[in-house]
């Protein structure tokens, strides 16, 4: 490595002082000004060109001087307020030592290394971390579409109550064969082309699920448990359906292609909501709001990954499942998909 | 004096950092006001962004006219939502709005700003204020029951930056960040450098005032000379005036002085009076203000100026 030979720092034991005024100043914190003034208006001037245009804006040298100027401008102000009353030069101490905190103790963060982390190891470290909310929440899950389909064997008035009209549209109860297949190979709901649908998607029900299952888990966990339970409640119903019409390996392979990444982003999110609303419920030995800061991060990792994961699903939604129209192909990649999401989240991959 | 008991004694509207070197550092809290105007600069330029976007999307008619504004909304999210992250990151702590007006993110423990801390507030934000709104936009018919919930959600959101002493909203409160004000550095020069040998004051003469009533004079004394109106010279001539028949009545100086002399008196009388008490402040004897010679101080006036809780608990105890 090839370093730009550095000019020692601290070898300057003498300070100057400016000539002609050591005489006139008589009061030892005019003295005391006097004395460090210039490397003030140093720092002051390093601050000034990384305010504008960053830390980058530093020569190597420069850049080393900066923290010991920034740390020696905190010391003076320390002890500037034991021996001044000269309340400018204690203001303008304060003033420069707070900018030299925020030069100093900016984040040192590069995009790149940020995106790295983050998919090598905070969203698993997150995700293994959460491994019981998860469970939970896709418990949760299941419960309601158990229950959901349960429910439609016993009386198939229950499928308008569970899934929206528009939900459905017009896939209901008293729906042919005929009519299902056809919603389930032509790409009649794509109408508006690939990238409207894609738009449509993330305010449909499905990302409005996982939003609110992540916020509403703060509230306690029991409004997003009961969301991801009626959200798994109409998916059983809706599946009870097809596998009553004899289509139920054609709905797998329908929901498959983007429900896994879709229904995985659910349970992500709700398990991030469920650890805040955990977090706030029993906080063991912590403060509410230290405990509620203890998974903050967690839970943002999990939404973030939440959020990665819908996206996912509206372009698989969006292009995917129209150009596949394969059934077993349908199944393959969905399946694949959500096990590489799985494997993902669930590896080691190298450090930090 | 650790991070807790610092941030106790700091007055209403400052926030008291402590970073890791240990020297607290007081900082001006953001005003709320502030903090909405740099909200709404920033939530202009990023919807200009996605809307320049949508124009370009709709003029090349990839997107039909209906789908428009689900486009918009979502382009505007996938904007807005790194906008925040990555600028108050890659900045420092300052959206563009922020930078403008001086504001500017840190974290409250005195450490350095982290990815977690940044996208946990601004996501917030989207749950605080853009969720309810949005509802409230795709909300459609009348349906009641939503509608007063979104609004009695943004009214709580909007409410809890008055309610705590940081004026921390909820994101700011979950990723433990504080919004404070710019400092401005100005380095104003040194008042008892002109001094002059014309005006000699008694060691008793410098007894009368403390650490308040000189700074006060500090502050007259630098007073911005800007552009010299009649007026505004007059007027300031006659504070200087009043100023100093005060101080002559009060410490006992009888030698008049001429109205020119003013000034030069005043600055005298400042350094004589600031080697004074910085003299004995070295000593250990902080004069705060003028009363500080009564011998016993009103108990209302001691606990007032007492930086010790449990002193002043005592007190109210005592039967």
């Amino acid at each position: 490595m090839n370093l730009p030979v550095a000019r020692p720092i601290y070898t300057q034991t003498t300070r100057p002082v400016p000539a002609g005024e050591g005489e006139a100043l008589s009061l030892r914190s005019a003295r005391f000004r006097a004395e460090r003034e210039g490397e003030w208006r140093r720092l002051e001037a390093l601050l000034d060109r990384v305010e504008r245009r960053g830390l980058r804006a530093l020569s190597f040298d420069e850049a080393r001087e900066l923290a010991p100027l920034y740390r020696r401008a905190l010391a003076a102000l320390s002890v500037a307020r034991a021996i001044t009353l000269d309340r400018a030069l204690l203001g303008y101490l304060e003033t420069l030592a707070a900018r030299g905190y925020f030069a100093v103790y900016a984040p040192q963060e590069s995009l790149a290394g940020i995106v790295r982390r983050f998919l090598t190891f905070g969203a698993p470290g997150a995700f293994r971390r959460s491994a019981t909310a998860l469970i939970a929440a896709l418990f949760t899950l299941s419960i309601g579409a158990a229950a959901g389909a349960a429910l439609f064997a016993s009386d198939p008035g229950w499928y308008d109550v569970l899934v929206a009209p528009a939900a459905g549209d017009g896939r209901g109860p008293e729906a042919t064969r005929e009519d299902l297949r056809e919603v389930i190979y032509s790409g009649a709901d794509h109408e508006a082309g690939a990238l409207g649908a894609f738009a449509s998607y993330l305010f449909s029900n499905n990302a409005r699920v996982a939003i609110f299952a992540f916020a509403l888990g703060a509230f306690a966990v029991l409004p997003a448990a009961l969301l991801v339970f009626f959200n798994g409640m109409m998916l059983g119903a809706f599946v009870a359906l097809h596998v009553d019409r004899g289509l139920g390996i054609d709905i797998a392979g329908w929901l498959s292609i983007h429900g896994v990444t879709e229904l995985g982003a659910i349970v992500v999110a709700a398990g991030g909501g469920y650890r805040i609303g955990l977090a706030l419920l029993f906080p063991g030995p912590y403060s509410r709001r230290s405990a509620l800061r203890h998974v903050a991060g967690d839970a943002t990792k999990l939404a973030l990954v939440a959020i990665l994961m819908l996206v996912v699903a509206a372009l698989l939604e969006g292009f995917g499942r129209q150009l596949v129209q394969s059934t077993e192909v349908r199944l393959a990649v969905g399946w694949s998909i959500g096990l590489a999401w799985l494997l993902w989240l669930t590896q080691r991959w190298g450090r930090a | 004096m650790s991070g807790v008991a610092a941030a106790a004694a700091a007055p209403r509207g400052t926030y008291t950092l402590v970073p890791p070197e240990g020297v607290p550092i007081h900082l001006a809290l953001a005003p709320v006001g502030l903090r909405f105007a740099a909200q709404t600069v920033d939530f202009l330029l990023t919807g200009l962004a996605a809307g320049s976007l949508v124009v370009i999307l709709a003029v090349s008619e990839i997107v039909t006219f209906e789908l428009l504004g689900a486009v918009f909304a979502l382009l505007f999210l996938f904007v807005r939502a790194p906008y925040y992250v990555l600028t108050e990151l890659f900045w420092v702590g300052r959206t563009a709005g922020k930078r403008w007006l001086g504001l500017r993110v840190i974290t409250a423990d005195g450490r350095a700003l982290t990815p977690t801390a940044t996208v946990l507030r601004n996501f917030m934000k989207e749950a605080e204020v853009f969720l309810p709104a949005t509802a409230l936009l795709i909300i459609q018919g009348v349906s009641l029951v939503p509608g007063i919930a979104a609004l009695l959600w943004t009214a709580l959101v909007l409410i809890i930056p008055f309610c705590n002493r940081r004026r921390q909203r909820l994101g700011d409160l979950i990723a433990g960040t504080v919004v404070v004000t710019e400092p401005e550095t100005r380095l104003l020069p040194e008042l008892t450098a002109s001094g002059t040998a014309d005006f000699v004051f008694a060691s008793h003469q410098l007894d009368h005032y403390g650490a308040f009533e000189l700074q006060t004079l500090e502050q007259i004394l630098r007073a911005p000379e800007g552009v010299e109106r009649t007026a505004e010279a007059t007027r300031r001539q006659e504070t200087l005036e009043a100023v100093v028949a005060q101080i002559q009545a009060r410490i006992g100086h009888t030698d008049p002085v001429e109205p020119s002399e003013c000034r030069p008196f005043l600055e005298a009388f400042y350094a004589a009076q600031r080697a004074h008490l910085e003299a004995r402040q070295l000593m250990g004897e902080r004069r705060a203000d003028k009363h500080h010679s009564k011998p016993e101080a009103p108990a209302g006036h001691h606990a007032k100026g007492s930086q010790n809780p449990a002193e002043f608990q005592q007190q109210e105890s005592k039967p």
